[in-house]
């Protein structure tokens, strides 16, 4: 059974530095979305209950990729199709989709897509349900729990107001949710060892896919303005014991008139 | 003229965004129609009407029983791609996010999803949505012909609703039997809470040990006469709270006058639910806790200490 | 490649300092295979110093390397200020020398800087794994095979290169040295404030591209040992300040160090140089102090300590020096590794080639020759007498008013004969010639 598994380089938003309303990104170091590495470790943990499971991770991004491909690889992928052209920069979630699905179509064969319910720093949702069509998939979202047997997928959904147990035949996509797992540290030689595993890199030629077909060519969004909003707060760290903290917390709350109401 | 069409599984984000729209398509010179899917779609219509909606599609297919979002997607872009629809708008719900991103790649067109905010600029409509996990604030505009946006319920207030009539459209959905079957489905226990209106919030987070550290919230929730909300661990994963409860971005926006944080780390993907807050207390007993930086009054220290001391304190007065 | 040789590398780094990634560099380049285990999220993630790297010894140590590092500014004035209450004296050295290229000297800022070493080595074969800590060494027949990550990770190798800087575990659990002692500690505070490179010259009147380094000691560490710093990098100031843990114990009331560098940057002569700064990076580290006194044994079975774990640094009031130690003592245990390779024996005899090589280099030679600075130092009258005495001749000196002057000579006499002529003065003069 051949898994493939959606995955995104971000920022890592705890050291974004916002100055001036604007984020600085300079330096701030790529780790893998949160929700991808759920992705990773249910496709790592499928290949460890089933038998004759092969995981390939895609990744559609920076250069960057090269190096952090090695955690994926060492998490239980077994191979890795990077799509790291200058063509493809500044992808928004509909072209993201458009040449992720082409690419998973390159690979040959796939049974089950794992994506992350969305990702870290969009959090759109878009990419996956979109990348569902391009393949003509059934789809199963927001997933906690997930059994893969006999040709077929069943999941357990948390939605508003109920959780939803879901069964499709393979092929299928699936979105994970944080809950479903932990993802694994991996250990040092299976990151040592991955350095080793098969990686494509595809461009858009090997894709099938014109120059001014993908990237920043090829955008159906378009964002105007991204600011951090204003935030302007006391930032008072109340000092004394705590009866003295307690105190003057009470005390100020009354005076903006927020207590006592 | 062009069509502003509305569709959520949530009836009352529905008619929120029919309000919304009808301002809109003032302003745009469009109309508003909305689309009633599924079992008893039918039956609704005078509510869609009396919020403004001029036209409506409705359809009881025998495939849009279970919510599919293949099936609805299929659904959305005949009745889409049958008239002169421009934009698309979808509840941000669960299902209706996942829905906007489906029938955008049917429609060829570009997508927002969890729009908070929307007006109207230059003919299109300008959404915001929260960017680089909640650091930021994106204001998008979709450029394709069609436009698909999810909004986020209750980002629009419902409009006042008069008796009305408009037209109805029995549409005759091409549709094939979803490949994906809902076996069971287990309901969720009810919690009805409104943490949006909360005037005073309590939120608790991982840093609350044990789920009987929970009575001393509920003491302190109860002297300030607060809601109770939570990050995600304890809802998601712990399962002490419904997700009815979860403040952030995926969970609630909340700006009530006090919000208390206890045992939270302030993640961006939880402060961004608070930020509109006037007053923000922070109770946390690790001095570098980003949450101070949100915070007008800290205090450092254990809560298992400060909220009892803080209780005490409330009961003298 | 048999099957036990797969489970295990040839050397092992801990931490991906300026020491770690020198070694590291060296032997990758060598064709070994070579492992780097930093505990940051990236190379210089959380790496502090003050900001100047001294450029000869680098280019002597690893010539070529440095072409493209991201170096902030060279720093073409030094400048040293003695502190009193209400009132400053400084020197300023401007020499034309700083101007030539190659630079003496240049500012930095490690989280850049380190970055970009840390490609380098990756670059040149080495294998770095940020976010992975150390936390012991493995030992089998009484010599270090490995180390040994969190509950149950860990990477064998032949070597084992200890260079997790100051408070170096890895020394520590290879029994290479005892706990440490808080004598032989100084702490440090140091800010990062972001200014535009355009106000950074107009306030320290540079040219572009141009650093200044600027020492201070005095009143500002309130009679204990220490001092403070500027650095100016191309869009930030690095602004420290370092104080003796012991005088920092001692003292009563108690004191933060960070309520020091307050106090410091409240300074009118400081105030001004970094007003509407941002600070975008605060942190607090320790200094070793202890000198050639202090050092660990350099190595033994399976095992070498360099850089700062090894106690290589020095504080001499007018410069903290570490980082030239550091890529020095990296360079000179990677070549003793690579002669034991060649012998394919790593035992402590074979490594203790290393010790052989620092010994002939500048860096146990400095360490020696101002082995007496730190007792030197411990000397209180270093922190308010004299920098009082200073300021208060030179005030006398420029100060006018109604009445008549004296002479200039009277002056000079009268305030510096009284001042600095008795026994505990004479006895400082004497204690200088040992430093
Ligand atoms: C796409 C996406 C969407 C998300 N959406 C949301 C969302 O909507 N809402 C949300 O909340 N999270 C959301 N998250 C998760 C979010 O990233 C954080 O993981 C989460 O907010 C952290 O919760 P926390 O602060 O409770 O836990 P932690 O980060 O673990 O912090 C616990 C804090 O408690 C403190 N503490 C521990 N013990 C004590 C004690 N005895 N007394 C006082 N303090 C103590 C600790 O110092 C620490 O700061 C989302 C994540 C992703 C990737
Ligand atoms: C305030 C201050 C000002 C200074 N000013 C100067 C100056 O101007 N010029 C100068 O030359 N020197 C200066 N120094 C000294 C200089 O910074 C140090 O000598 C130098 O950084 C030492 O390099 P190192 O590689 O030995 O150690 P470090 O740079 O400290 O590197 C050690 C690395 O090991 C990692 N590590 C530690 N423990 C573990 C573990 N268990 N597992 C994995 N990784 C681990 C750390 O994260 C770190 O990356 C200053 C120091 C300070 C604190
Ligand atoms: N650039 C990308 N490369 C690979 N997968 C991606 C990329 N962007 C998004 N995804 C996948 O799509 C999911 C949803 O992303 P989003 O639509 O941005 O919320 C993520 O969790 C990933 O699994």
């Amino acid at each position: 059974m051949d898994v493939i598994v959606c995955m995104k380089q971000i920022p890592d938003l705890q050291q974004i530095r916002i100055k001036d309303r604007e984020p600085i990104l300079d330096n701030v170091p790529l780790v893998w979305g949160d929700l991808d590495k759920n992705a990773i470790e249910e496709a790592s943990k499928i290949k460890e209950a089933v038998e004759d499971v092969k995981v390939t991770v895609v990744a559609l991004g920076s250069d960057k990729i090269e190096q952090g491909i090695l955690e994926p690889l060492a998490m239980g992928a077994d191979e890795a199709v990077l799509l790291t052209d200058p063509a493809f920069a500044g992808s928004d979630s509909m072209g993201t989709a458009k040449v992720l699905a082409k690419a998973i179509e390159k690979t040959g064969s796939y049974d089950l897509v794992i994506l992350g319910e969305g990702s870290t720093d969009n959090y759109s949702g878009v990419v996956a349900s979109a990348l569902a069509e391009l393949l003509n998939l059934p789809m199963i979202s927001y997933v906690r729990e997930l059994e893969v047997q006999d040709g077929k997928v069943k999941a357990v959904r948390n939605m508003e107001e109920s959780f939803e147990v879901m069964e499709a035949d393979l092929p299928a996509l699936v979105t994970v949710a944080q809950e479903i797992n932990e993802p694994r540290l991996p250990k040092f030689m299976a990151i040592r060892k991955a350095g080793a595993k098969p990686r494509h890199e595809w461009g858009p030629d090997d894709l099938g896919l014109a120059a001014d077909e993908v990237g920043q060519n090829a955008l159906s969004v378009e964002t105007l303005s991204n600011l951090a909003p204003e935030q302007d707060r006391k930032n008072i760290i109340l000092k004394g014991n705590l009866a003295e903290q307690i105190d003057a917390l009470v005390d100020a709350l009354t005076k903006e008139g927020v207590l006592g109401r | 003229m062009s069509e502003i069409l509305i569709y959520s599984d949530n009836d009352g984000t529905a008619l929120e965004l029919v309000s919304a729209g009808k301002e809109f398509a003032e302003e745009l010179g469009a109309t508003v129609s909305a689309a009633l899917l599924g079992d008893g779609a039918a039956g609704k219509a005078d509510d869609y009407f009396s919020y403004g909606a001029d036209k409506l599609y409705v359809s009881e297919h025998p495939a849009l029983g279970d919510f599919y979002v293949g099936t609805f997607a299929a659904a959305l872009q005949q009745i889409v791609e049958s008239g002169d629809v421009e934009f698309l708008l979808i509840g941000s719900t669960k299902r209706g996010k996942e829905l906007a991103g489906r029938v955008a790649q049917k429609l060829n067109a570009g997508a927002i999803t969890d729009a908070n905010a929307m007006r109207v600029r230059d003919g299109n409509l300008e959404a915001d949505r929260y960017s680089y996990g909640g650091n930021t604030m994106a204001s998008q505009v979709v450029t394709t012909p069609k436009k698909v946006i999810s909004v986020m319920p209750k980002t629009f207030e419902l409009g006042p609703s008069e008796a009305k009539q408009g037209e109805v459209v029995n549409v005759d959905l091409d549709l094939e039997d979803p490949p994906v079957k809902v076996v069971e489905r287990r309901d969720k226990a009810g919690d009805e809470v409104n943490l949006e209106e909360a005037e005073v919030l309590i939120c608790v987070g991982r840093g609350v040990q044990s789920q009987e550290d929970l009575a001393m919230i509920e003491e302190l929730a109860g002297l300030l006469g607060a809601e109770i909300g939570c990050t995600k661990t304890p809802a998601s994963d712990w399962e002490w709270f419904s997700e009815e409860r979860m403040v952030g971005l995926s969970g609630k926006k909340c700006k009530p006058s006090l919000y208390i944080s206890v045992g939270i780390s302030g993640q961006i993907q939880h402060t961004v639910g608070i930020v509109d807050s006037k007053i923000i207390v922070t109770i946390n007993k690790d001095e570098n806790a980003p949450m101070f930086n949100f915070t007008d009054y800290g205090i450092v220290g254990d809560y298992a200490d400060v909220v009892p001391e803080l209780n005490q304190k409330l009961k003298s007065l | 490649m048999t099957e036990a040789d797969e489970e295990k590398v040839e050397v092992v780094v801990v931490g991906a300092g300026l020491a770690g990634l020198s070694a590291a560099y060296v032997l990758a380049q060598a064709g070994v295979d070579t492992v780097v285990v930093e505990r940051g999220d990236y190379p210089g993630a959380k790496n502090v110093t003050g900001g100047r790297i001294y450029m000869h010894p680098l280019r002597h140590y690893l010539p070529d390397l440095w072409d493209d590092a991201p170096l902030e500014r060279h720093v073409t004035r030094e400048t040293i200020t003695m502190m009193a209450e209400g009132a400053s004296t400084a020197i300023t050295l401007d020499n034309d020398k700083f101007r030539e290229e190659p630079y003496h000297s240049y500012t930095i800022l490690r989280s850049n800087f380190d970055r970009w070493f840390g490609d380098k080595v990756a670059e040149a074969g080495g294998f770095v794994l940020p976010k992975y800590r150390a936390d012991d060494v493995l030992v089998e027949d009484g010599r270090v095979v490995g180390i040994v990550m969190g509950e149950e990770d860990e990477i064998r190798a032949d070597v084992v290169v200890a260079a997790d800087g100051v408070l170096s575990l890895i020394a520590e659990k290879a029994g290479l040295r005892q706990a440490q002692q808080p004598k032989h500690f100084a702490v440090s505070a140091k800010e990062v404030i972001e200014l535009p490179a355009k106000s950074i010259e107009e306030r320290f009147n540079l040219g572009p591209g141009e650093g200044a380094a600027q020492l201070y000691f005095g009143t500002l560490t309130k009679g204990m040992l220490g001092g403070g710093f500027i650095y100016t990098n191309q869009d930030s100031i690095s602004l420290g300040l370092v104080v003796g843990i012991e005088s920092l114990m001692e003292r009563e009331p108690k004191i933060e160090v960070h309520e020091i560098l307050e106090d410091f940057k409240a300074r009118p002569e400081i105030r001004n140089l970094v007003a509407d700064g941002e600070i975008v990076e605060y942190s607090a580290h320790a200094i070793p102090e202890g000198g050639i006194n202090a050092m660990p044994k350099l190595y033994s079975d399976g095992i070498v300590v360099i850089g700062e774990a090894a106690g290589l640094g020095l504080n001499m009031l007018i410069t903290v020096r570490g980082m030239e130690f550091a890529v020095a003592s990296g360079v000179m245990a990677a070549e003793a590794i690579l002669k034991a390779r060649e012998k394919g024996d790593y035992s402590a005899d074979s490594l203790a080639h290393y010790e052989e090589l620092l010994k002939d280099s500048f860096a146990l030679q400095d360490l020696e020759t101002f082995r007496h600075v730190l007792g030197f130092m411990e000397n209180p009258r270093l922190f308010n007498f004299y920098p009082q005495a200073v300021c208060d001749i030179f005030t006398e000196l420029m100060w006018i008013d109604e009445k008549p002057k004296p002479k200039i000579s009277t002056t000079v006499i009268r305030e510096g004969v009284g001042k600095f002529l008795n026994w505990s003065t004479i006895k400082d003069g004497l204690g200088m010639l040992r430093i």
